[in-house]
């Protein structure tokens, strides 16, 4: 069984941690139907450059293919030329996919989502997650009753 | 300009030369000067739209941080659209802000200029003013539409009433332009046009 902070996607709080009252206010407020601005689901600028972390995890294949570009400068690769793959297995030339890893955390092809360093932003997405998911409860507890 | 934008436009530009929206009319790229750094663009308006039979021009400037960043774009030509201000041609689209992504050309934004014209976003308007037409009163929206490609964008379907209301107005000494934009503000009610332009 999964323990019960790990299904909430909840951590314990650390020694000397206060849990954030104004977040379950605010969660509270928006849970019942209080405030009705509810979330728009769009971050509002360019989103944050990818972690460190997984900038340097990213891996490094070999191109055989001749007739591949990369995205980013349109160049056909050399063969033997090292392209950077990404998660979702899109190759780019090192020095382009980090130009723009560091400026923004998507894939420039399919908008695949590296983790990045930004807190807020990371906050955002989990909280979009929990409002989708909520929207998809919500909808099953009503074809539940009404279907 | 740096190296990498300047190689991108190049090859981007044969690329758009060679391909099948260019062969067919939908979309022209041209280049306004050596550096690469700004062309002109060309979109034929969709089928089924107002826009349809009008030629829209383009002024697209290329940052030095291309593609990293998006190219600036606005229309040069006059257009009456949601998310195209009726002024200034500025441009309200989400891929030339904060979702862009390097890997999209001038080929696919030109599209997508396109694609928007056949489906505006009056939620996400650049011009209030026309937004709140096309959802108020969407048929009127239809008509000033038409009206505008055919009088700024070469379109073919003239409109006697809104050409008579505009020349009661320069008959006025209004200038054609601001009569144009004050008529299509006040849904073509003259007397209002006149009072707000007169005020």
């Amino acid at each position: 069984m999964t323990d019960y902070f790990q299904e909430m996607g909840w951590r314990e709080l650390e020694d000397g941690e206060q849990p954030n009252h104004l977040l379950h206010m605010a969660r509270f407020l928006i849970d019942f139907g209080m405030y009705d601005d509810n979330f728009t689901g769009e971050w509002p600028r360019l989103p944050p450059p990818a972690s460190k972390e997984s900038v340097k995890n990213l891996k490094e294949v070999k191109i055989e293919d001749e007739n591949q570009n990369c995205p980013i400068c349109l160049k056909k690769f050399n063969i033997n030329d090292t392209a950077k793959v990404m998660p979702c297995q899109h190759l780019f030339h090192e020095k382009c996919i980090l130009t723009w890893l560091n400026q923004t955390n998507s894939c420039p092809f399919c908008r695949h989502e590296l983790p990045t360093d930004d807190e807020a932003y990371e906050a955002f997405k989990k909280e979009k997650k929990r409002s989708e998911q909520r929207k998809e409860d919500i909808e099953a507890l009503h074809n539940s009753m009404f279907s | 300009m740096a190296n990498i934008a300047a190689k991108r436009i190049k090859r981007e530009f044969k690329e758009v030369m060679k391909s099948e929206e260019v062969a067919g009319g939908a979309i022209k790229l041209e280049l306004i000067n050596d550096s690469w750094t700004e062309l002109q663009g060309e979109i034929a308006g969709p089928s089924d739209t107002p826009y349809e039979g009008g030629t829209f021009i383009l002024e697209i400037k290329v940052p030095e941080t291309y593609p990293f960043n998006p190219p600036k774009i606005r229309f040069v030509t006059k257009i009456w659209h949601p998310n195209v201000s009726s002024v200034t041609g500025a441009i309200c689209l989400d891929i030339l802000k904060d979702q862009w992504a390097a890997a999209l050309t001038l080929r696919t934004v030109l599209l997508s200029l396109q694609a928007l014209l056949s489906a505006a976003e009056p939620n996400d308007p650049q011009d209030a003013v026309v937004a709140k037409q096309y959802k108020e009163n969407p048929q009127l929206f239809h008509m000033t539409a038409r009206h505008w490609t055919n009088v700024y964008a070469g379109g073919p379907a003239s409109i006697v009433e809104f050409n008579q209301k505009v020349q009661r107005l320069l008959d006025m000494g209004v200038d054609e332009h601001d009569a144009r934009v004050a008529l299509s503000t006040y849904d073509w009610e003259l007397e209002r046009a006149t009072e707000q332009l007169f005020s």
